[in-house]
């Protein structure tokens, strides 16, 4: 469905990724590990249009869309849920829903839009007794199923998921991934991009690990789980600190020392 | 009884015009947040296109309008297009909103290009016999400003409810980046604003040309008018625009009427400062409050130069070495123009502790000058005072003004602080003008002595020169003591956020009052010394114009830098000096300059000189670790 | 019977028809970290708005070393030594991450804007102290490449470290943070936790909001529960982990000890 060759892209002044390439293919989920700053969101970026491409080409559907417009990459299928939620406060619940079939607003017209949203509010249940209400009152967690309705509205062939489980408890992050994997059995490809890299690659299907703008490592997603430097540096096990007691407890020690010297001092 | 009719009759019309320019300006702030100074330009270029077009090439009144209003919504697309627009993802709101400062000064400027000074008359649409109204004479163009205002709210209103364009212009509005990914473009919505707000503004000043005198600068007056009405109606409510024109209108009127016409704009002004202290949010609406510190900047990733200090002082004593020697360089015809160089740039260095280390805007900041150099001049001519305690008494003066200003202005955030500065500005103006028996009025004040301490008098613009010079290094001393230290730190903290400012205690009402107050101050000082150093003051030397180009010095110099003002007073000072023939275009270049500087050289000139000694010493390693940090969307 | 920094006694706060806290007390011990959980709209933000006086409480009061803060404006509540961060890092752009630090200690600069611009010696003293300090607290935590580049460029984790720093700075004597660990990974949260055991070791306590549970569990001494504004839970880490209530009001699966 989706499938980046090596993709160069990045800010007026900057070159964030370096030569990425990706693959996710339809049912299928595909989660991006990285730190903050590895490129996720710049790739997400990228892939929706909001950043130009440098070199490398982006096949969406077949197709290469790099040169084409949001709007119309939208088009063809391409549904976005950016990170922190990023609903419209102001306007309702429905409202936001109507602006997420914007890019097909003509085709779909005012009766498929009311269509679609009732089938939306099928999967969101809350959403649907909220529909009126202005969508910043929402709840974290409602904000966060209205984002990933409004890119339904779309019947998107992709979906691609910035951090959905940022600020979430714990039980509602469960229930967001349940989402998404139910997404997965209604046929939807989905990237999902994510620090909680325990729980994604759990779901995922395949994963790849981006550091500094580059895939260092892909695999099955449990398979990845399992290894000793994903272990290491995304799950905050196995570090060194973590590994050795007397490690930690002398790394307390020199931060305390120095902390009182501080705040002491002068 | 008839008499007050009639008062209210022109009270409404006069309204009318208010109303449409509130119009615009409610439009492109729902939409962007920014405060669009430039309409009241778009209102201006649409009643002399009309003009020319009807008069100079004699077309029928129906397609001279037509053409009037195409002409100006093209330029103002255009505008938009090229300045605005790419602009506003870039730019923090508060430079957003100087450089539609800078767009209107451009307008002003082409206008006098192409019209000259003089005024024009448009003839009313269907002829100047008012029609008789249950006894009240009413003006035949009234009906149609009115139809013509109606129809426009309707459209808005039709527009911004009722349709899908009109919610995602919402989404542009209050979450671009959400917008982004749902496939709005948010660029193209934003030019569509603006150009629909030039459209507005062209209509609504063909409209109302046949009741006006029109003249270049009219864009001034229609913006401070439409700005004032917004501010009193509610910032982001369209009926609110409406109301405040109406009221704005009718309270002018009802001044000029039974009082005197003296005093009407300043009743307006006064008016504005009380709502403003009384009410922020405006007279007419209870609205939601949409988020406005005017320095957001967290949008905007600011890069940081930091020379070091053994740099700084190096370059500083270059600087003053040449500065010292400059008088035995240059012309001696020269010489004045460079005394007036250094004394503007006191206005400047007040400015940048405000609006470059406290992110404060500041649009009134020619008022203080005139503070100081009308108190100093009048105590000193007229009274017999020495000129330093003149001075002295002139900062005495601002310095309550300041604090008093600040009473209303502590409550008030971003827009709204732009706001009452540029309303005291305007209120100055008016009594500057107003009050001949004080002031000289408009022809100004004559036989001002020259500066004296004591027996030594500085009659020559030698001794001028280094007197502010002298001046000029004790403050660049004393500033940069505070800058560099805590209370710098403190002012800088309060402008990149005043929430997390105030979270780690400290006291921001204390500190924007203490930079405002200086601002003040060295305003008036720089005002005093203008006027000992001209022997002459008159009011559109000290006028809200000045304001604006001061800021333009600042800006085009580099903000937070505190010597980089200098540069841009110096170039903007100089310039149309050294290049007598294009004095026309001064106005126009100088708005032209600001709206580049804006686009171009967000760090100023001294800040791109600094970046080019960095980049050549690659003294600045990027990050070291390679680690990019992923930028705040916009 | 060790002293209580904090002390939250009845608060109350309604918005329109939604009761946001109900009737809450707690306290925060001198010398410990307190952990505040809860799923999302339980009301947490809403207490450290309330503790900070942001918004003022229908009923009830708080107390910050036994006085009460009941006419305090938010500015003397920080002034006092109460010090917050924010659930998105709030770096100050267009300074450096020393500058943000220093920025901190305000809060401790005794000779102010007229000593500075006089260049006076106890003032020029005073500055260099406080940048020897915070370029040692920098390299105690492992930032100091990090000291003249624009604080905003700094990955998200050394975002936040620099935020929990400039409040370290300030010398507080209750620190408030709202969700420290968002949007960093679990290496990034264990450096994290690291500083904020230090901290609360040289005698800062600590009142914590946050999802993260390996941090929560990793470094708190007490877990307070909300739910719907009410006290759900109070206990220690391991008691939270296996409270019924707690999990299927917010854990939803039993957690792991990490």
């Amino acid at each position: 469905m989706l499938e980046l060759r090596s993709l160069e892209s990045g800010y007026r002044d900057l070159t964030v990724l370096h030569g990425i390439n990706i693959e996710v293919r339809t049912g299928e989920i595909v989660a991006l590990i990285g730190a903050n700053g590895a490129g996720k969101t710049t790739l997400a970026k990228a892939i929706a249009g909001l950043l130009p491409v440098r070199r490398g080409q982006i096949m969406f559907a077949e197709r290469p869309v790099e040169r084409l417009p949001p709007r119309e990459r939208i088009r063809l299928g391409m549904a976005h849920v950016p990170e922190s939620r990023q609903i419209v406060a102001p306007l309702s619940v429905a409202d936001n829903l109507r602006l997420g079939a914007y890019a097909q607003q003509h085709k779909l017209g005012e009766d498929g839009i009311k269509r679609r949203m009732a089938a939306v509010c099928d999967l969101f249940p809350p959403l649907r007794e909220r529909l009126e209400e202005a969508a910043g009152n929402l709840s974290g967690g409602q904000q966060q199923m209205l984002a990933i309705a409004r890119a339904l509205m779309l019947e998107p062939r992709l979906v691609i998921l910035d951090e959905p489980s940022l600020g979430l408890a714990p039980a509602l992050v469960a229930e967001i991934f349940r989402l998404i994997v139910s997404l997965r059995e209604q046929g939807i490809a989905i990237l999902l991009s994510e620090q909680n890299a325990q729980m994604s690659l759990a779901i995922a299907d395949r994963a790849y690990v981006i550091e500094m703008g580059r895939i260092t490592l892909a695999g099955n997603g449990r398979e990845l789980l399992g290894r000793p430097e994903i272990a290491e540096r995304y799950l905050g096990v196995g570090t060194a600190a973590a590994a050795d007691p007397r490690a930690v407890e002398a790394q307390h020690v020199r931060l305390v020392h120095g902390l009182k010297a501080i705040l002491h001092d002068g | 009884m008839d008499q007050f009719a009639q008062i209210i009759v022109g009270g409404v019309l006069q309204g009318g015009v208010f109303a449409i320019v509130a119009l615009g300006i409610t439009l492109v702030y729902r939409v962007t947040g920014i405060i669009n100074l430039v309409q009241g330009g778009f209102c201006i270029l649409g009643a002399l296109c009309l003009y020319s077009f009807q008069s100079d090439l004699g077309w029928p009144l129906p397609l001279a309008f037509l053409a009037a209003v195409v002409a100006t919504t093209a330029l103002g697309a255009l505008l938009g297009a090229a300045t605005f627009v790419p602009a506003l993802a870039r730019l923090p709101n508060s430079s957003m909103l100087m450089l539609t400062a800078g767009l209107l000064t451009f307008i002003n400027g082409l206008a006098l290009v192409v019209w000259g000074s003089q005024p024009y008359a448009v003839e009313a649409f269907t002829g100047e016999q008012p029609v008789n109204v249950l006894g009240i004479l009413v003006p035949s163009q009234g009906f149609w400003i009115a139809g013509i205002t109606l129809i426009i709210i309707l459209g808005i209103w039709y527009l911004m409810t009722r349709t899908t364009l009109g919610k995602a212009v919402v989404a542009c509005a209050e979450n671009p980046t959400a917008a982004r990914f749902m496939g709005i473009d948010v660029a193209r919505l934003t030019l569509f604003s603006f150009a629909l707000a030039a459209l507005i503004g062209a209509i609504g000043g063909a409209a109302v040309a046949p009741i006006l005198s029109l003249q270049f600068d009219g864009g001034s007056f229609f913006t401070n008018a439409g700005f004032i009405a917004v501010a009193l109606g509610g910032m982001s409510s369209l009926p609110g625009a409406i109301a405040g024109g109406l009221f704005l209108g009718i309270a002018e009127q009802l001044a000029a009427g039974y009082v005197s016409s003296l005093f009407a704009n300043g009743l307006a002004l006064a008016l504005l400062l009380a709502t403003l202290l009384w009410r922020p949010q405006g007279l007419f609406v209870a609205g939601r409050a949409r988020r406005h510190d005017v320095r957001d900047e967290l949008r905007v990733a600011r890069s940081v130069i930091r020379p070091g200090a053994r740099t700084v002082s190096v370059a500083a004593l270059v600087l003053f070495l040449f500065l010292a020697a400059l008088p035995y360089l240059v012309d001696p015809g020269f010489m004045s123009s460079l005394v007036i160089t250094l004394i503007l740039f006191i206005a400047v260095l007040g400015l940048d502790v405000l609006m470059g280390y406290a992110g404060q805007v500041s649009l009134g900041q020619a008022g203080f000058m005139a503070l100081g150099g009308y108190t100093a001049a009048i105590l000193a001519t007229n009274y017999g005072v020495t000129p330093l305690v003149g001075t002295l008494a002139g900062m005495g003066l601002s310095l309550i003004c300041a604090l008093l200003l600040s009473v209303v202005t502590m409550q008030l955030k971003g827009a709204y602080l732009a706001l009452a500065t540029l309303t005291f500005g305007l209120l100055i103006d008016s009594l500057t003008v107003g009050l001949t028996g004080v002031t000289g009025g408009p022809s100004g004040l004559v036989g001002i002595p020259s500066f004296a301490l004591g027996p030594f008098v500085f009659a020559t613009p030698q001794e001028m020169y280094y007197l502010v010079l002298a001046i000029i290094v004790l403050l660049l001393v004393i500033l940069t003591g505070g800058m560099r230290s805590g209370f710098g730190r403190a002012l800088q903290a309060i402008r990149a956020d005043q929430t997390a400012a105030a979270a780690l205690g400290i006291n921001v009402p204390r500190h924007k009052m203490a930079a405002f107050a200086i601002c003040a101050m060295l305003a008036s000082l720089s005002g005093s010394l203008f006027a000992f150093d001209f022997h002459f003051l008159s009011p559109e030397m000290v006028s809200t114009p000045r304001s604006f180009e001061l800021i333009a010095m600042l800006v085009i110099g580099g903000e937070a830098t505190l010597v980089g003002g200098l540069s841009g007073a110096a170039l903007i000072t100089l310039l149309p000096i050294l290049f007598q023939p294009i004095a026309l275009y001064k106005t126009m270049a100088e708005g032209a300059i600001l709206v580049l500087a804006f686009q171009y050289l967000p760090d100023g000139m001294l800040g791109g000189l600094w970046r080019l000694i960095a980049r050549s010493a690659a003294a600045t390693p990027a990050i070291a670790d390679g680690t990019v940090a992923e930028r705040p969307s916009s | 019977m060790t002293e209580t920094a904090l002390e939250a006694i009845g608060i109350s706060k309604r918005f329109g028809g939604v009761q946001a806290v109900a009737d809450l007390s707690f306290a925060v011990p001198a010398g410990s970290i307190t952990a505040l959980i809860g799923p999302n709209g339980a009301g947490k933000t809403t207490v450290f708005n309330l503790v900070t006086n942001l918004f003022l409480p229908d009923a009830g009061e708080v107390r910050f070393y036994g006085d009460s803060l009941r006419d305090r404006t938010p500015g003397e509540i920080a002034a006092l030594g109460l010090l917050r961060t924010f659930q998105t890092a709030r770096i100050f752009p267009g300074m450096t991450a020393l500058e943000n630090l220093l920025a901190g200690a305000h809060r401790q600069v005794h000779f102010g804007a007229a000593w500075q611009m006089l260049w006076l010696p106890p003032a020029l003293r005073e500055e260099a102290s406080l940048r020897r300090r915070g370029e040692a607290l920098l390299d105690l935590v492992g930032l100091s490449r990090f000291r003249d580049v624009a604080a905003t460029s700094l990955p998200m984790g050394a975002q936040k470290l620099v935020e929990v720093c400039r409040a370290v700075m300030a010398g507080p004597r209750l620190l408030l943070l709202d969700e420290p660990a968002a949007g960093l990974n679990d290496t990034e949260t264990a450096e994290l936790a690291a500083l904020l055991r230090a901290v609360r070791d040289i005698g800062i306590p600590i009142l914590v909001v946050e999802h993260n549970m390996s941090l929560v569990m990793n470094v708190a001494d007490q877990v307070i529960v909300l739910d719907l504004g009410h006290l759900l839970a109070r206990g220690t880490p391991l008691e939270i982990q296996h409270d019924r209530r707690v999990i299927d009001a917010y854990l939803g699966v039993e957690q792991e000890a990490v």
